[in-house]
């Protein structure tokens, strides 16, 4: 290695001349090239990679309040729009994607609110998004009904969370939820972590008044062939994680179990990573790991992903271009034997 | 800390250990009553012979009373 082969690519300062589209913004951020505005636009360059390479299949993974904090419709229209094959996400932003589709909402608040007056007031609070308390109440109301339809029909036979999620995206009528977009976009929503989310004691009312007797039954091993099976089956897996948590993991276990690995990687997240938890762990560390190729496309973006991700969408939707039309892969035979009701 | 005992017509839906917020402030959910199949959706100023006091007011009671000049 010579010197000048270090020295080859001077940055290059950014200019906003009269009005920018999010892409030319992003451009400026990669020929500057530096910092979190060099990983952002090297992110979007991965997911256009992504979305232009006809055998991959893209999963996103979703941590984190987001879809209170207001990512839902984004997140909907990337599913009926192809942009995302399979959706892993923890239970808790479908409940909250659930609470809206049901006629709740999440208003804007205040960090700095005083908690003790919102707990008097029924109010929930999620950083500087507040939630009644009646909207999660009317949801377990009608949830309930639901679990009781759903174990109705199933009467034993268990479900995986891929298939709970489908028979709820079924029954809610809400053209902007995401569990409704999956539905109708056929697009498999895996939600390992389930139980740990309004989901769960919803189940404990729906259980109870049946005295725990022809309760609806999920299975959390059942997904694990599942999601092993489309990662296996597909040339190529790309995963852009927001956040981390189960969902990441999740996502990189099926491709380790695979034996591949990941080929494209995006990671949007606040999380470090000397703590040695998954969210804040390096793309070279999952490397070890044999979960993702050591040859792999890959990002980590430190970065809010609220911020982060529509900037992404914005700017790939803007470079891919209105005539662009991408093969799902859910219309692929197997990837459709797979995630069959 | 020991909490004073609650007159029995101070006794609400509102400040039962049960309830929680359905239409605020006039209407409360009763976990209780839910679980035994019962009516669920009960007034914040009524009370039935399970109220049990809860251990952090609310303003359930407050509002839905101003409510009700």
């Amino acid at each position: 290695m010579r010197r000048t082969d270090i020295l080859n690519e001077p940055v290059k300062h950014i200019r906003v001349k009269d009005r920018l589209t999010v892409d030319e913004l992003v451009q400026q951020y990669a020929n500057s090239g530096s910092f979190g505005a060099g990983r952002l636009s090297a992110a979007c360059d991965i997911y256009e990679r992504m979305l232009r390479d006809g055998e991959c299949t893209v999963l996103l993974g979703l941590a984190g309040a987001l879809v209170p904090a207001g990512i839902r419709s984004l997140v909907a229209d990337s599913l009926r729009e192809d942009r995302i094959d399979v959706l892993v996400t923890t239970g808790a932003n479908m409940v909250h994607d659930a609470i809206e589709a049901l006629g709740g909402h999440h208003y804007k608040g205040h960090w700095a609110a005083d908690d003790f007056v919102l707990y008097k007031y029924h109010t929930y609070r999620i950083y500087d998004v507040f939630v009644p308390e009646e909207d999660f109440i009317k949801l377990d109301l009608k949830l309930t009904e639901m679990y009781d339809q759903i174990a109705d029909e199933y009467r034993g036979r268990s479900l995986s969370s891929r298939e709970f999620a489908w028979e709820l995206g079924k029954r809610l009528n809400d053209p902007d939820s995401i569990l409704r977009a999956a539905y109708e976009a056929q697009t498999p929503v895996f939600m390992p972590a389930v139980r740990d989310s309004e989901f769960g004691y919803i189940y404990n009312l729906h259980a109870s008044r049946r005295n725990f007797k022809d309760a609806l039954v999920l299975d959390a091993f059942k997904d694990v062939p599942e999601i092993i099976r489309i990662c296996r089956e597909s040339e190529r897996n790309g995963m852009i994680i927001l956040g981390g948590g189960v969902p990441r993991n999740t996502i990189q276990s099926a491709a380790l179990a695979t034996k591949s690995g990941i080929d494209y990687a995006v990671v949007v997240t606040m999380d470090r990573a000397e703590t040695g938890g998954l969210s804040g762990s390096t793309l070279e560390e999952t490397v070890s790991w044999g979960k993702l190729k050591g040859a792999s496309d890959k990002v980590m973006v430190p970065a809010d992903a609220m911020i982060a991700f529509p900037l992404m969408v914005a700017s790939v939707v803007e470079r891919l271009g209105k005539n662009f039309k991408r093969t799902p892969r859910r219309i692929t035979e197997s990837f459709r034997e797979t995630v069959k009701k | 800390m020991k909490k004073t005992r609650v007159a029995d017509s101070e006794k609400f839906c509102g400040n039962c250990t049960s309830h929680n917020a359905y239409e605020y402030p006039v209407q409360v959910f009763c976990t209780r009553r839910f679980l035994k199949n019962k009516n669920a959706i009960v007034q914040t100023l009524w009370h039935c012979e399970d109220w049990i006091q809860n251990a952090q007011d609310c303003h359930c009671v407050k509002d839905s009373k101003e409510q009700q000049k």
